[in-house]
């Protein structure tokens, strides 16, 4: 049986589909962008959750940091000073796919994918230099929330580079420009997004001890 | 019927073309199947439960078994039926019809979350029986902690990704409610189904991502050993119940909404009559929605949390009576000098009525802290729950029949579906009412084995049990025979006025040729019965 070719296309919203007008093509981007604040408003839960789980055991526990547990790394600072500059290359990145006539868009997008993987360097780094202390997953409550608040927000961030590789590669490709470039966009606000995320995380865990 | 055999149906053919579809409707109709299925197979358990609960002591399975089977039921019926039955199924059918749309906002994320699901249910069901888990549906710790069941972890596992299932569908229908409305289809000119799938999905995705970070955590906990909920380990198993019904107490109403959304569609059509305060109605979903947020320590009234937490959310669960009896007294007033037809999906719908009021009324003594003190953990909240849960199965089911012509395109007979109906309530109401007896006076709920003198009631709660599954099956026979048999159905057999009634039955792949106009989606007076059609058409 043969494929109904019109409808796959009609379901495929952001390939180039020249049979789009630019009104739906209008509407597309619009759904797009409210689903990716919606999902951010459910992972922003995530994080608060695991925010009030981290300060409920925090609340309770008679020391913090327990005894003889070593402070968080200096290299926090590193994490969040690579993180801000790579939110600063994508926006750059987007303003660049904004304007026409400009060809850094590429370059930028690269930087933030660089950045973005030394972050997750520095991250490991910060867990070894713990682990070096004898501060393993599990001494304690407090080394658990550590690692496990950094894993579950480095997760994130491997999914934002696996969603920046895409979009590099994209741009490679030449498929956006300055009308239509949805997937910037879209990365943008995610990769803002866990900017924030680390920043309110960086704060209460290291700014706060 | 402009093309009648060119339907979503037989639009491409294939099991392929059913697999990968992007339709809607399509995969409405999966996610039916695979649901019913779960419905089967938690009936199935709950069956064997009433059967070992026909003596004390052992009559069936050992004590062991028993635990396993109402974890089973209890785990397959909360995460594979009530929670995505209505939006996941009829919701994924319905609600791009009814908002005058070709599709919802993102079709593959909708085939993916399908996939999801069926791995996810999937895992759990299995590492359910194979592990050896017995902790009940709510993984209290320590039981969930405790290392000799092995199970846990792929448990936690595929509820997790249900979870992400229930997000990324509720997801997709906001999107679609707020983007794909017809044009002249407001806010307050939606169904009210899709203000319940709308409410509903706003919980779905904040409430959700609790659940998920707490069946993280006690994965990590029972991988390292280090304790975060597990009192032997030094961790607070109060903490614990926190985060669990922080997600749950919102999952009651992610049940409840989407039925209460069935009910307003099948109150205000087969009573031929505007549904009566439609604002209000639309409201009061909104009002639960932000409600049951706060109100989840009720079901820790003797956890050991503060005396003054407990006459908070004592205060607080009170609260969220009212715009649910809001809603009751709009569809009662709906109904009042309404033409009312006693169809299958009406029957269903007067039966939730009733239900349901009795399980929002104990809800009350269940919230008032020294009643609850009484009977928490008896069958009085068996049974409370259970007249909270099954009506949204009865709305449910009346819903299936309800769309069930413009799904297959075929009536059903509603002689047995009236008598399906009728069986099932009454042998609810001996199953669940004899609980409430027995809750009160003592009978400890999750027990293999009980006092003699509870040997009588427990046995008539059985038979009960025994009629509400005659009730389906004769409900199954009914679906069986209009596959088969059924007469053509015609485009708006109940002379509905929303966008679903609008477009042929079956619909097209494409849904509508062009879209209706916008109106009023309760304003049925425009159209009129013709017999020879056995169905409404507009009056020209
Ligand atoms: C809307 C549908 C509802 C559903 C699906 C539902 C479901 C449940 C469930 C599953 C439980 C048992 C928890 C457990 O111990 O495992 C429960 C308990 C309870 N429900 Fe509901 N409920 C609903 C409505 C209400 C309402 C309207 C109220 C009060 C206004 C209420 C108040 C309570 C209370 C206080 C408990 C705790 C009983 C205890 O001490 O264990 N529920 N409900
Ligand atoms: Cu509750």
């Amino acid at each position: 049986m043969k494929r109904p070719a019109r409808a796959q296309r009609r379901t495929r919203p952001f390939a180039k589909a020249p049979s789009l007008s630019p009104a739906e093509m209008q509407r597309r981007t619009e759904m797009a962008l409210l689903g990716m604040k919606v999902f951010l408003i459910s992972l922003s839960i995530l994080f608060t959750a695991s925010l009030a789980g981290y300060l409920a055991v925090r609340a309770r526990a008679a020391q913090w940091p327990p005894a003889g547990a070593p402070p968080l790394p200096k290299g926090l600072w590193a994490s969040t000073i690579i993180l801000l500059l790579s939110s600063g290359a994508m926006q750059r990145a987007l303003a660049e796919a904004r304007n026409a006539g400009s060809s850094h868009l590429r370059a930028w997008l690269a930087t933030t994918l660089a950045l973005g993987a030394a972050f997750l360097v520095s991250q490991v780094w910060n867990w070894r230099v713990l682990i070096a202390q004898q501060m393993t997953m599990r001494s304690s409550l407090y080394a658990l929330t550590f690692y496990c608040l950094t894993a579950l927000h480095g997760l994130h961030v491997i999914g934002g580079l696996v969603g920046l590789s895409l979009v590099l590669s994209r741009a490679f490709r030449g498929l956006y420009s300055p009308a239509f470039h949805l997937g910037v966009r879209l990365m943008a606000i995610y990769w803002h997004f866990l900017d924030v995320v680390w920043l309110v995380l960086f704060a209460a865990m290291f700014l706060m001890a | 019927m402009a093309h009648p055999s060119d339907n979503y149906l037989t639009h491409t053919r294939g099991i392929k073309s059913w697999l990968l579809t992007l339709d809607h409707k399509r995969i409405g109709i999966m996610y039916l199947v695979t649901i019913l299925g779960a419905f089967l197979l938690a009936g199935i358990f709950a069956l064997l439960i009433r059967t070992e609960l026909l003596t004390p002591g052992q009559t069936i399975v050992t004590a062991d078994t028993y635990n396993r089977l109402f974890t089973l039921h209890g785990a397959i019926m909360i995460f594979l039926f009530v929670i995505p039955g209505i939006p996941s199924a009829l919701g994924n059918f319905v609600l791009p019809l009814q908002l005058g749309a070709k599709d919802v906002a993102f079709p593959r994320l909708n085939l993916f979350s399908y996939y999801l699901f069926v791995f996810g249910a999937a895992l759990m069901v299995l590492s359910i029986i194979v592990g050896g888990v017995d902790t009940g549906w709510t993984f209290y710790t320590p039981y969930s902690t405790d290392k000799a069941r092995a199970g846990v972890i792929p448990v936690l596992t595929g509820v997790f990704l249900l979870g992400f299932s229930s997000i990324f569908t509720g997801l997709n229908f906001i999107v679609s409610i707020h983007k794909l409305r017809a044009p002249g289809m407001g806010w307050f000119r939606m169904p009210l189904f899709l203000w319940g799938l709308y409410a509903t999905a706003i919980m779905q995705i904040l409430a959700t991502p609790v659940l998920g970070i707490t069946l993280l955590l006690l994965i990590v906990e029972r991988v390292l050993g280090v304790g975060i909920f597990d009192p032997g380990l030094g961790g607070d198993p109060v903490l614990f119940q926190h985060f669990f019904w922080f997600y749950s107490h919102p999952a009651v109403y992610i049940m409840v909404l989407p039925a209460m959304g069935v009910i307003s569609e099948l109150v205000s059509v087969h009573s031929h009559k505007h549904i009566f305060s439609y604002k209000m109605i639309a409201w009061s979903s909104v009002a639960i929605a932000v409600f049951s947020f706060f109100v989840w320590g009720h079901h820790m009234f003797v956890s050991g949390q503060s005396a003054m937490a407990n006459m908070i959310f004592s205060a607080l669960t009170f609260s969220v009576a009212i715009p649910t009896a809001v809603k009751v007294f709009n569809w009662l007033a709906t109904m009042f000098r309404g033409a009312i037809t006693l169809t299958t999906p009406m029957c269903y719908a007067v039966a939730f009525l009733s239900l349901f009021a009795i399980g929002g009324l104990t809800g009350m003594f269940l919230g008032s802290l020294a009643t609850n003190v009484h009977v928490t953990d008896t069958y009085f909240v068996v049974a409370h729950f259970h007249f909270t849960m099954v009506p949204v199965g009865v709305a449910f089911i009346g819903g299936l029949y309800h769309w069930w012509p413009k799904i297959t395109g075929r009536m059903y007979s509603e002689k047995w579906g009236r008598i399906g109906c009728a069986v099932f309530v009454a042998g609810f109401y001996v199953t669940f009412v004899t609980q409430f007896i027995m809750g009160t006076h003592g009978m400890p709920r999750r027990s293999y084995h009980y006092l003699p003198e509870f040997t009588a009631l427990h046995q008539m709660s059985s038979a009960g049990a025994l009629a509400m599954a005659t009730g389906l099956f004769i409900a199954a026979g009914t679906f069986i025979h209009s596959l088969v048999k059924g007469l053509p159905a015609a485009a708006n057999p109940w002379g509905g006025a929303s966008f679903e009634w609008q477009c042929p039955s079956p619909p097209p792949h494409d849904n509508f040729t062009e879209t209706p106009p916008a109106g009023d989606p309760y304003d049925m007076s425009d159209w009129e019965y013709h017999p020879e059609i056995r169905g409404y058409v507009r009056k020209t």
